[in-house]
């Protein structure tokens, strides 16, 4: 592994944006900024090639061994982490990380009240072991895969994929496993049996001329982390991955095609068959008519061969699908679990070790390389123990720190605290739901619920998720509100409908129930921020209700101000 | 916006600019800075054109009409079925018979007959005719629109830079553009847009006092490490807010126009999405998008395809004719087009399949000379015989006339530069 100790510039002076992986310092002059900087953290950033990662421990982390690592480095840096979360703050945050929706009220008032010492690492058991965390989860990988299928029409497979990667969750499946049944999938995707075969989505939802170079990217992001589709026209000018290198992966998919089934003359789903011939190939680099024939060959140099006396061109597509999954979840290769990990932590942490998150290689910079190592190797050790892994990082103080005023955003807060992120549009929804009470039209010709990333799409949930959802590998800066969120948020007539103190309606419950305003105004905030709110916000709430004679009217300004807010739409 | 706080932009390495952190460094030295995207400023380098007020609208005929049915008939031919041609404005040329009130327009219109394309898949061709890139999984190529809003839309401006009509569910985005240049989505032209006018029970006094009451609000959470986000979402907010405030959103309020106007260009989605096109861009909006659905014509290619053309040829008329009598085409391209074209053989059902290889545009405005004709076909269709056009060459078409340099790189989250449009050449003739 090689460190590079580069100086971390606060560049507020200058605007000047230090991107995470300081290409300038990583070659060793220093910013100019330098000159006029504040107090420089040393940032302790590296890269990590093949026989890196396989030099690190496989047995389990120790509690606390993620906090020692993490501490050790800032200690170098000089960098003091923020103070732990409160049980209010962390309660919010471990409920939308793992079940992907804020705690009701109960559940807050509950926890507080709860005295026993290890009252966190039981509250985070529970969250694993229930359905939300699966279902959760598998609509995260389902929106990982479908915010970037080519064939637009198959997305109407997600439904299928979220049902069984549900399924895989609940029962803990191993991440080899999973990986490897959406690897070697075969068979149809009815539009009536969205219980059938849900992990063909992942390569039946490319079509076309590039399906085979397409499935070989994405496969190569999603379960490697490794970008080699740059070198899919020519050699990567600042990566390692040559040109043949990503046909020889894509080789790996020549035999697999997709088609549409018929019947009676209509298309009621697709299939993913096997072809008995033929060989990908690598267009001429000038005659794009002509090509090279490719033969399968993992990004390691290694080649599978067939069993027995065959010779390998006679590999059939079920076997080089097989090879590629064993090659892939193979213990020889870390690449596998380091991706899983960085994404996982990324996605708790609201920062990863590599950025993008899906953006990993050997030449590629990691802050604290050191800490993903360890991590990932316990991860490969635990045979890919998916649970195991969220409840490790999700018991360390390093997950459960303050979010920290100052520099955040584009710049890395090195894991000493805690990054706010936006929530993704179905914990969001999920906010909505939860302080609002069901947003679904009754009755009537629209369908009550929806499905997938058009789920109904004439429902008010089907409009909000295609208007808050987004890419979650993009990198979290990349992600921004648009107009029509905040239209729909400040103007819906069902929301704001919902938010009058009338009959039936939160608000009515709760000014029927607390005479005080003190007592009111906190059921409110625990209702939509999961806490209660700071003295100073008692009194600018209070001097609303001064100002606004009517009090229904004036907590309706302040329920529309709480679910409007950023920190609604936030973890933090 | 000073040029002072845009000197502070800089990129790291890799070219890449935090967009987060350019809205808050703008946020800090301007007003407004909610109408400011990163992108936009970097992009600053032709401030000129943005004071010219170009715009575009693309009428997008989603299905892929036929060119037979449209504007390159072959009557006579067994290929060209039933379908008559007739004259128009400009002599030599001919347009399927119905599209009698875009002939008259003729010579404000010039027509491509050579385009050719090798993608024959819906929804790929789709992306492909509105990015000029095949998808690919690793880059969200932006869509032309919000290319154009992204080069040349004027910088203070309370409306949305691009607007896209009739198409609720499947319009291309800004891809790596960000959602500064997203297109605002207009379901029903005949309604003002979802969520822009203040719900029942709430006056714009009340609004003001809620929109401060969250702001107040927002205040610990800013403070406790939420700044930047508090900052994006309250210069967001303040957008939204000024939009819904705009004595300019009436531009999406049709029944402010005249009876025989509404006529005119038709009383359907698509008439009015284009008199809806020709008020947006009236009123600042640099991109409009309007959709006419239904061109997939497997079966019964000829009646649907005359009724289709009737729609269209109302509101692309008078469109043209009413940018060009109020003083506007000079500065307004308004491109026709669809996914691709139709296959010179009639089918078993009367219909017509998927040709990408030989089809029409047309195009008006912004220097386009008109009642020219660029290209030609085989007598049957099958083959262009003169003046190919690609895809990339429509596309550097279309810069050239909005006055956008199609060799501009932007660069894509992971680093990599994407031209806004990779290769081809404009075509010169339209401009002679």
């Amino acid at each position: 592994m090689r460190l590079v100790t580069s100086i971390w510039g606060q560049g507020r002076t200058w605007g000047l944006v230090l991107g995470l992986f300081l290409v300038s310092s990583a070659r060793g002059d220093a910013p100019k900024a330098d000159a006029k900087a504040k107090p420089k953290p040393v940032l302790p950033t590296g890269t990590m090639d093949t026989s890196d990662w396989l030099k690190y421990d496989t047995a389990a982390l120790q509690p606390g061994e993620i906090d020692r690592l993490v501490e050790t480095t800032l200690k170098k840096a000089n960098i003091t982490p923020a103070s732990l979360t409160t049980d209010e703050q962390f309660l919010r945050r471990v409920y939308i990380d793992l079940v992907g929706k804020p705690p009701a009220p109960s559940d807050i008032v509950e926890f507080l009240k709860d005295k026993t010492p290890n009252k966190r690492a039981a509250v985070i058991d529970r969250l694993l072991a229930s359905d939300d965390f699966a279902r959760h989860w598998a609509l995260y990988f389902r929106d990982v895969i479908a915010s970037r299928t080519t064939s637009f029409q198959a997305r109407i497979f997600a439904r299928h994929f979220d049902r069984w990667m549900t399924e895989q969750f609940k029962e803990n499946k191993s991440w080899a496993d999973i990986t490897r049944a959406l690897l070697t999938a075969t068979g149809e995707m009815r539009n009536d049996t969205p219980d059938k075969n849900g992990q063909a989505f992942f390569l039946g939802s490319r079509m076309g001329a590039d399906a085979v170079t397409e499935r070989a990217a994405e496969t190569s992001r999603i379960f490697l982390g490794i970008q080699i589709q740059c070198a899919q026209c020519h050699d990567h000018p600042s990566d390692v991955w040559k040109r043949n290198q990503f046909h020889e992966f894509a080789a790996y998919f020549a035999r697999l095609r997709e088609r549409p089934i018929f019947e009676n003359m209509r298309i009621v789903g697709q299939a993913l068959m096997s072809v008995p011939f033929g060989e990908h190939r690598m267009p001429d680099a000038n005659d794009p008519k002509k090509g090279t024939p490719m033969s399968p060959r993992f990004l390691d140099g290694k080649a599978p061969t067939a069993s027995g006396k065959f010779k390998f061109a006679a590999l059939s597509d079920v076997e080089r699908r097989k090879a590629l999954a064993d090659a892939i979840v193979s213990r020889e290769n870390p690449w596998f679990a380091a991706a899983f990990v960085n994404r996982i932590w990324g996605e708790l942490m609201g920062q990863s070790f590599y950025q993008p998150i899906d953006d990993l290689g050997p030449q590629k910079e990691a802050l604290m390389p050191e800490v993903l190592a360890r991590i990932a190797a316990s991860f490969r050790g635990s045979d890919y123990d998916i649970k195991g892994l969220f409840r490790v990082i999700a018991n360390s103080q390093t997950y459960q720190r303050q979010t920290r005023p100052g520099e955040a955003g584009e710049e890395h807060l090195l894991f000493a605290a805690h990054n706010p992120v936006r929530m993704g549009a179905n914990a969001l929804w999920q906010n909505l739901v939860n302080t609002l009470g069901d947003l679904s039209p009754r009755g009537g010709f629209f369908p009550k619920k929806g499905f997938g990333p058009f789920a109904g799409p004439f429902s008010l949930e089907g409009l909000f998720k295609q208007e808050f959802g987004f890419d979650p590998s993009s990198k979290s800066d990349e992600i921004e509100g648009s107009v029509s969120q905040a239209l729909l948020l400040m103007n819906s007539p069902v929301i704001n409908q919902k938010i009058r103190a009338s009959q039936g309606n939160v608000l009515a419950r709760i000014l029927a129930t607390y005479e005080s305003d003190d007592e009111a105004l906190r059921a409110l905030y625990l209702k939509t921020l999961s806490r209660r709110p700071s003295e100073r916000e008692m009194e600018r709430c209070k001097t609303h209700l001064r100002g606004v004679a009517n009090r229904a009217e004036a907590f309706e300004d302040i329920l529309w101000a709480l679910i409007n807010s950023t920190e609604f739409q936030t973890k933090r | 916006m000073s040029m002072q706080s845009l000197m502070h932009v800089q990129t790291n390495g890799a070219g890449v600019v935090s967009r987060r952190h350019f809205l808050r460094s703008v946020a800090a030295g301007a007003a407004g800075a909610g109408l400011l995207g990163w992108k936009e400023a970097l992009a600053a380098q032709a401030p000129e054109l943005r004071r010219e007020g170009k715009a575009c609208i693309l009428l997008f005929m989603r299905g892929g009409p036929s060119q037979f049915e449209t504007f390159d008939p072959k009557p006579g031919h067994a290929n060209g079925g039933p379908t008559q041609a007739i004259d128009t404005a400009v002599e030599g040329i001919r347009l399927a018979e119905g599209w009698t009130n875009v002939a008259r327009e003729m010579r404000s219109i010039a027509l491509i007959r050579s385009l050719t394309n090798r993608e024959g898949e819906h929804q790929r061709a789709t992306y492909q005719m509105h990015t000029g890139y095949v998808p690919l999984a690793a880059v969200r190529y932006p869509s032309i629109g919000s290319i154009v809003a992204s080069e040349i839309a004027p910088r203070d401006f309370d409306l949305p830079h691009f607007v896209s009509v009739g198409n609720r569910f499947s319009t291309i985005g800004s891809g790596f553009l960000g959602m500064q240049f997203a297109p605002f989505v207009v379901g029903n032209p005949n309604q003002m847009p979802a969520n822009v006018e203040l719900p029942g029970g709430t006056n714009q006094g009340r609004f003001d006092r809620r929109l401060n009451l969250m702001t107040d609000l927002e205040r610990d959470f800013a403070e406790a490490g939420g700044q930047q986000l508090v900052q994006s979402h309250q210069a967001l907010y303040s957008s939204a807010a000024n939009m819904v405030r705009s004595p300019r959103i009436r531009a999406f309020d049709l029944s402010q126009e005249a009876a025989a106007v509404r006529d005119r260009y038709g009383r359907n989605a698509f008439g009015s999405g284009c008199l809806l096109a020709r008020r947006l861009v009236e009123a600042g909006v640099t991109f409009v998008e309007v959709e006419l659905n239904g061109w997939d014509t497997h079966q019964d290619n000829f009646n649907r395809s005359k009724s289709l053309s009737e729609t269209a040829d109302a509101g692309f008329a008078a469109l043209v004719r009413d940018l060009r009598e109020r003083g506007r085409l000079d500065r307004t391209l308004v491109i026709w087009m669809g996914e691709f074209g139709r296959t010179p053989r009639i089918n078993g059902n009367t219909g017509r399949d998927h040709y990408p290889r030989a089809f029409s545009v047309a195009l008006a405005g912004c220097g386009i000379r008109g009642g020219q004709v660029i290209g030609s076909t085989s007598a049957g269709g099958n083959d262009i015989t003169n003046r190919p056009v690609g895809v990339a060459d429509l596309f550097c078409t279309f810069c050239h006339a909005l006055g956008i340099n199609p060799r501009k790189e932007n660069v894509s989250p992971i680093g990599r530069p994407v031209p806004i449009v990779d290769g081809g050449q404009h075509v010169r003739e339209l401009f002679a």
